[in-house]
């Protein structure tokens, strides 16, 4: 199927919003990770939460609403990481999308 | 009566997917089970069974196991025989300790459901959905005075005593599938896998949810009266030994939006994500590259 062609035969137009909303449902899966006994979401405020505290240890509530005991440097690091590899793909399509019409 | 066709292997079985495929006058499930081995093979790296109810010795190369059993032939929908019912057996005949029972008409795209066997010791399936360009579509229910849906789609277990719970009420659900149906006040016409198994969970779980039961993404549909075409032919890599393609992970999705009386045709292009095609027409213009 030569779908460029197919777009084109059809006059069908580029649907921002709808892509916008696959993009999210996309990444928002890959922010998941399963560590130290939880699953965790590698968002802002979990980063921010476990930046904000010194103690090598702190209780955090996960997604599934369990308190989990973890390694706070631990989980910042994977989160971070996480984070920083899954935003820059998520952006990185968005502006490529952005270009379409 | 179960009857197991194995190839030799060395490997200790462990995690795998399990899929059920019976033809049927209309569609060959087979086929569209093998397109689902192979892209799980690929992406997830995992070896497939199938449990279906013709011999066929060609499917060894493309299973780890073909499980042979009866199906049950008694199911209607659309005026067409539907042989969707059984899949409580999942749990007594898988092969493997971890198992994500997954549908053929899956189009497995990226690594995302390894992540499953992370989010519970025992079970999870989708409980919410998303239609791609048909965002504001609800979640479904039951009926309007029931429960949300859960859905059959993916469903990801490992063994245990609680996981064989939900697998055995499943049993009973479907047995007694007129009775529920009237007591949740849904048609019962069709038998319908997401409802018996939203009802088996409920009913493990004594009407309560547990989030852990849940995987927490949405399951994303391709409706209906939503196209899909893959944007590359899936191809034999050069040098390689025969068989092993690159396969295409790129999809065009074209909707017709209605708005003010006129309809306007809209696409998406999708890249590296999972989804489920509705339509099997659809599905199987994707697996024949049409």
């Amino acid at each position: 199927m030569d779908t460029e062609k197919l777009i084109s035969e059809s006059k069908a137009r580029f649907a921002h919003n709808s892509a916008k909303a696959y993009l999210k449902e996309k990444f928002q899966a890959k922010l998941l990770v399963a560590e130290q006994g939880g699953l965790w979401k590698a968002d802002t405020e979990t980063i921010g939460f476990l930046n904000s505290f010194t103690s090598e240890k702190v209780v955090l509530i996960d997604t599934f609403d369990n308190p989990v005991e973890v390694n706070r440097q631990d989980l910042l690091s994977t989160l971070t990481n996480t984070y920083e590899t899954v935003m820059s793909e998520w952006c990185k399509e968005w502006q490529e999308l952005e270009t379409k019409r | 009566m179960v009857q197991r066709m194995a190839r030799t292997r060395n490997k200790t079985l462990n995690r795998g997917v399990l899929v059920f495929a019976f033809n049927t006058d209309k569609w060959d499930y087979v086929s569209m089970a093998v397109y689902c081995a192979n892209r799980v093979q690929h992406f997830l790296n995992l070896p497939t069974s199938i449990i279906t109810d013709k011999i066929d010795s060609k499917l060894e190369q493309y299973f780890d196991q073909v499980i042979l059993v009866e199906a049950d032939d008694s199911n209607i929908k659309d005026h067409e025989v539907w042989k969707n019912k059984g899949r409580y057996q999942a749990y007594d005949l898988s092969p493997y300790d971890e198992t994500i029972l997954l549908d053929v008409d899956y189009v497995v795209n990226s690594d995302k459901l390894l992540k499953t066997f992370d989010l519970s010791d025992t079970f999870c399936c989708h409980n919410r959905t998303q239609f791609l360009m048909n965002e504001e579509a609800g979640q479904e229910m039951l009926s309007s005075y029931s429960f949300n849906s859960l859905w059959a789609t993916v469903v990801m277990f490992k063994k245990s005593e609680r996981a064989k719970q939900i697998f055995d009420t499943l049993r009973m659900v479907q047995e007694n599938y007129k009775h529920y149906a009237n007591l949740h006040s849904f048609v019962a016409g069709t038998y319908r896998n997401d409802y018996a198994l939203t009802l088996a969970v409920k009913i493990v779980n004594g009407h309560l949810d547990d989030p852990t039961d849940f995987i927490p993404w949405n399951l994303v549909h391709v409706g209906k009266n939503t196209g899909v075409h893959a944007d590359f032919i899936d191809q034999q890599i050069p040098d390689a030994p025969p068989g092993t393609l690159l396969y295409n992970t790129e999809f065009t999705v074209i909707y017709d939006n209605w708005k003010r009386g006129k309809i306007r045709k809209e696409y998406i292009k999708l890249k590296d994500m999972d989804f489920h095609v509705i339509n099997k027409e659809h599905y199987v213009n994707i697996m024949e590259n049409k």
